[in-house]
């Protein structure tokens, strides 16, 4: 019977019916579970890119603050509708008073797309903090770009000039991961992943002057 | 064979690595930090193990012709439900293994132990041959990562153990210098345990 012609059409067929089946019923079954977690990540990763300037505004703990994600993000967090700039926008309101601004922004790695969020001051100039929400690098090499002491460098810095809007990228100094930075303008590329690392300054800049100059004309 | 037999022969005698050289191209990815070996290493052991079991079970019924697909099929199928099931109920484990999971489909050891065993063998032998060839994996992965993580970052499963003195070998962090790790182990471990002639 194996060696029929027809029996290997209806035994491959069968299997790819059960397993398939198997995995359609798997993934169903996790679905809410797992979209329920990524939204939580979420909000989590966009109230501790604020919590600096919510925590200076209100005079209350960054750790409390924290503590209390789920009433945080409902009382300082808003989701602001921007039209035209294609990123997912949420503002910090402390007495209606916005303290920070959050953008979802994207750029172009080594091996593919990154997505990452930065929080930045009401002028929009100045990175307030940021991470790195998804990105195809290689692991160990360029995925260290997670890593806090990568990120760090990013905060509290001007990434928009004036109101021109004039690159300020190009006037940063790149150094090894090993060296110890000696002037502001320095920053550290990760070992063995220059381009990577290169490649989120790039980000960081294309999207900030895009977004600088879409909320100069939102904001008139 | 004994089942413990099984298990010495596919992880140690006969190890997909050194012996069989396989699975060489995560071999050389993965091994610059030993929690990233770790993780690669435990996802392919229990992919292995269930892939074999599976495909040893239904060996009997399974037409030549359209035995590696089916085996494709298997393989492909319990990797996505090992990262659905990560996803789902330990959500930040599954982001620290990221690409792993994907990647354990591309690993020619499961095709191998499938194709060399599974196919032939009964399933609690194929079972334990899964398991086995895993560790053997694991540990070479272990090995390597060792070198390049103490060299290239002066620490140990992310534990500094070098001090302030110590300067980085960038080049154990980069891809090329698990090259000469795995080529020195594999001669080391070929002229030593096999007699294998320079």
């Amino acid at each position: 019977m194996k060696d029929s012609f027809l029996f290997p059409i209806v035994f491959m067929l069968i299997m790819v019916v059960i397993f398939v089946g198997i995995l359609a019923v798997m993934y169903r079954l996790s679905e809410e579970k797992i979209a329920a977690y990524q939204q939580d990540v979420f909000q989590r990763q966009v109230l501790a890119l604020m919590v600096g300037k919510i925590a200076e505004a209100t005079n209350e703990d960054v750790s409390a603050i924290l503590d209390a994600i789920l009433e945080s993000y409902e009382l300082y967090v808003k989701a602001v509708n921007t039209e035209g700039l294609e990123r997912q926008t949420f503002i910090a309101q402390v007495a209606d008073s916005t303290v920070a601004y959050c953008f979802e922004i994207k750029g172009k790695g080594l091996w593919g797309s990154m997505k990452a969020l930065v929080s930045t001051t009401t002028d929009f100039r100045t990175i307030v903090d940021f991470a790195i929400v998804e990105q195809m690098e290689t692991p160990g090499l360029g995925a260290r770009i997670e890593e806090d002491w990568f990120l760090a460098q990013f905060r509290d810095r001007l990434f928009v000039q004036s109101p021109d809007a004039e690159d300020i990228t190009s006037s940063y100094e790149f150094i090894a991961e090993t060296q110890v930075p000696e002037r502001e303008d320095q920053l550290k590329r990760v070992t063995g992943a220059t381009i990577t690392s290169d490649s989120v300054v790039k980000m960081l800049r294309n999207e900030f002057n895009h977004i600088y100059r879409y909320m100069q004309d939102y904001r008139s | 064979m004994k089942l413990k037999d099984i298990f010495i022969t596919s992880a140690f005698t006969e190890n997909s690595v050194w012996r069989q050289i396989l699975g060489i191209c995560s071999a050389l990815a993965v091994t610059n930090l030993m929690k990233n070996s770790l993780i690669m290493g435990l996802g392919v052991i229990f992919t292995l193990a269930f892939a074999n079991l599976t495909i040893s079970f239904i060996r009997n019924w399974t037409p030549r012709s359209v035995r590696m697909m089916v085996q494709t099929l298997v393989i492909a199928s319990y990797v996505i439900i090992v990262d659905i099931f990560l996803k789902a109920n330990m959500p930040e484990i599954s982001k620290q293994l990221g690409p792993y999971v994907g990647l354990i489909i591309t690993n020619c050891i499961l095709m191998g132990r499938a194709e060399a065993f599974a196919s032939q063998n009964k399933p609690l032998d194929s079972f334990i041959d899964g398991i086995g060839a895993g560790v053997g994996y694991t540990l070479v992965l272990l090995v390597i990562s060792f070198i390049r993580e103490l060299f290239g970052f002066g620490s140990i499963f992310g534990i500094q153990v070098m001090g302030d003195w110590w300067t980085p070998w960038s080049i154990m962090v980069m891809a090329p210098s698990a090259f000469f790790i795995l080529a020195m182990l594999i001669w080391h471990i070929n002229t030593r345990f096999y007699k294998a002639k320079v």
